[in-house]
């Protein structure tokens, strides 16, 4: 997938900015099973911007690929894109698929994932959560690495609190670049972080409502208890777990749509400007 | 027999099938489905000029399978039956579909496992029996995921399986093997599920669990689970094929299946036809863990975890004596056919 950003118009700083700003977006529009945004995984055929409006194309791995996951990346495509100023309406069209017509009239009519798919069997959301919480330990996995790489200690990880993680509020944390502050030693002192895995992470605990008050403890087991600093290895070692879970089964998928991509001849440059 | 680096290793393929998605068996859309859903996984691995057309793909002839096994390294097989018979008007493939031609001919190669559904009942129970006697099996395929009438699936820890899984323990058949893998469409995805075979395990000590795909995509359940149940083993068809286009994410797999299970719990399959077993062997036999591996994980994948994997984990499972085979493999059938005999030790044809 291209990187740049080719458009029939020189490239203004302006319009520049606004690429990497859809694309800070929709690095968190994730696959819900693979916990990988749909941007990194290769799915995004096209974004079309018009005036104020965004159209995105997208193309799943199979065309069987399941349908309420389908619809997640779609709406949360649909939601991130318009979370900007600059798009008014933004359209989603899922091509290729079984169920591209319930999908995208569903999202486009904004019509709830029930009336779209009247015989879905309304596990969607258990579903859902399921997957956040592995997302949620996959995520501490990734996050926690940085935070030891950075020169922490065990003991200093799991006595962390939201309050002590600091982003700077002027700069999108899904920026390239972007860093955070962790506070230690009563806010005697700080460290640097890169913000994007702590920003990730903390979105997802968030999610499955864990971290959400300024003295709630940082990290978590995997049942969702305070690690205590004798358990902090064998946490790391079922964090790790699954991530090399979410990305083995990335493999099968990646594998999937290289060959279905390559057969429909369909890669190009992301995001194009309409004039 | 393989050979690597200039060791034979004793090949058991723990996962293969033989079997018939023509047209004239789809009986169900979903039979179609089917199909072309294991055929997408079948090109999106195979390197190119390995790869069959759809309708070469669509069934498989005992003759082909016999070449297209012992010609690439297969020692001996391990049949996978998979039922599904609200799909294909003569099922799938099914336990008599071996039994009645291969197996019965070439007995010493394969194991053929039996298949059990606890929605069958009394019927089921009879079925069971019936492939007990006429064939004797030591193991069982299960199928979560099946789809029977209005129902779209089954666990393994609800009191229908459980008397079925002690008819097991009573007849001594006593592998079991669960499919748990990715999504087949059009089979609901949570019907993989791996949960259901803690409670199984743990009540039916005398049973072993061998779940097949490794729970993908819920590998870390599955390994979870497998750590607190000595009786559970993993079969790594489907993560295999990675090996050769996907070789870090297939080293990352087999680094956690080695550090949470350990070696000795591990069996390997190619899921044949889903893909040929020469070049999947080939790519498990070539894979080297990096030195960040070793140092991150503690484990080895040298060529004595390597041999177990490939074939005497399960011989242990089955009761096969290698040695033994190996003997009779110099001068049987299948050796005479295609020129084998000398891989397994027979001395040479005398020159003339």
């Amino acid at each position: 997938m291209s990187q740049t950003a080719p458009s029939n118009r020189p490239e203004s700083e302006e319009t520049a900015g606004l690429h990497d700003r859809i694309r800070a977006r929709l690095d968190r529009v994730t696959d819900p099973e693979l916990d990988e945004s749909i941007l990194e995984l290769g799915y995004i055929d096209a974004i079309e911007l018009d005036e104020w409006t965004a159209t995105l194309r997208f193309t799943l791995p199979t065309a069987w690929c399941s349908p309420a996951f389908a619809w997640m990346m779609a709406v949360d495509a649909r939601d991130e894109l318009e979370s900007l100023p600059e798009i008014d309406e933004a359209r989603i069209e899922l091509r290729d698929h079984m169920h591209e017509r319930e999908i995208n009239e569903g999202v486009n009519g904004r019509l709830p994932f029930a009336d779209a798919f009247p015989d879905a069997d309304g596990e969607v959301r258990s579903v859902r959560a399921t997957l956040d919480d592995k997302a949620r330990l996959s995520r501490q996995y990734l996050a926690v690495e940085r935070l030891l790489a950075a020169g922490l200690s065990p003991e200093q990880i799991v006595a962390l609190t939201p309050a002590d993680l600091r982003f700077d509020p002027d700069v999108d944390p899904r920026m390239d670049g972007a860093r955070a502050s962790i506070a230690l030693g009563d806010g005697a002192f700080s460290v640097s972080v890169p913000a994007r895995p702590l920003d990730r992470y903390l979105r997802k605990a968030r999610d499955v409502g864990h971290a959400t008050s300024d003295d709630d403890p940082l990290f978590l087991t995997p049942e969702g208890e305070p690690i205590e600093v004798e358990a902090f290895e064998l946490v790391r070692r079922r964090g790790r777990l699954a991530r090399t879970n979410v990305t083995g089964q990335g493999g099968v998928c990646d594998a999937l749509n290289e060959q279905r991509r390559a057969k429909l001849d369909r890669d190009g440059p992301v995001i194009v400007e309409a004039d | 027999m393989y050979q690597h680096q200039g060791e034979d290793v004793f090949v058991i393929d723990g996962h293969i099938h033989m079997w018939d998605a023509s047209e004239e068996n789809i009986k169900h859309r979903g039979g179609e489905q089917f199909i072309q859903c294991f055929y997408d996984y079948h090109t999106a691995f195979t390197p190119e000029e390995r790869q069959r057309g759809i309708d070469d793909y669509r069934k498989f002839t005992p003759e082909e399978v016999k070449r297209d096994l012992f010609t690439n390294y297969v020692d001996m097989g391990v049949y996978q039956p998979t039922h599904l018979h609200e799909f294909y008007t003569e099922g799938f493939n099914t336990v008599d579909d071996l039994g009645g031609t291969l197996f019965k001919e070439h007995p010493d190669r394969f194991v053929l496992n039996g298949r059990w559904d606890p929605r069958d009942g009394e019927a089921g129970m009879k079925e069971l029996e019936r492939q007990k006697e006429e064939y004797d099996i030591k193991g069982a395929k299960v199928y979560t995921a099946e789809w029977k009438g209005d129902s779209k699936g089954w666990r393994l820890d609800s009191d229908e399986a459980f008397e079925f899984l002690q008819k097991c323990a009573d007849l001594g058949v006593k592998n079991i093997h669960p499919h748990k893998g990715p999504t087949i469409r059009p089979l609901n995805k949570d019907a993989f599920d791996v949960a259901d075979v803690d409670l199984a395990a743990s009540s039916f000590p005398e049973l072993n669990f061998i779940v097949e795909h490794v729970g993908l995509p819920r590998l870390d359940d599955f390994c979870w689970i497998a750590t607190q149940e000595p009786n559970v083993y993993g079969g790594i068809a489907v993560a295999a094929p990675m090996a050769l286009s996907r070789p870090k994410k297939f080293s990352e797999i087999m680094c956690e299946l080695l550090y949470w299970l350990g070696e000795d719990q591990l069996t390997f399959g190619s899921d044949y036809g889903i893909w040929d077993p020469d070049w999947v062997i080939e790519a498990v036999m070539e894979t080297e863990l990096s030195a960040e591996q070793h140092a991150e994980y503690g484990v080895e994948f040298g060529l004595e975890a390597k041999k177990k994997l490939m074939g005497e984990n399960i011989a242990e499972l089955y009761d096969i004596d290698i040695e033994e085979r190996k003997k009779a493999f110099q001068t049987d059938a299948i050796s005479e056919e295609f020129g084998l005999g000398e891989s397994y030790g027979a001395a040479a044809p005398a020159d003339d």
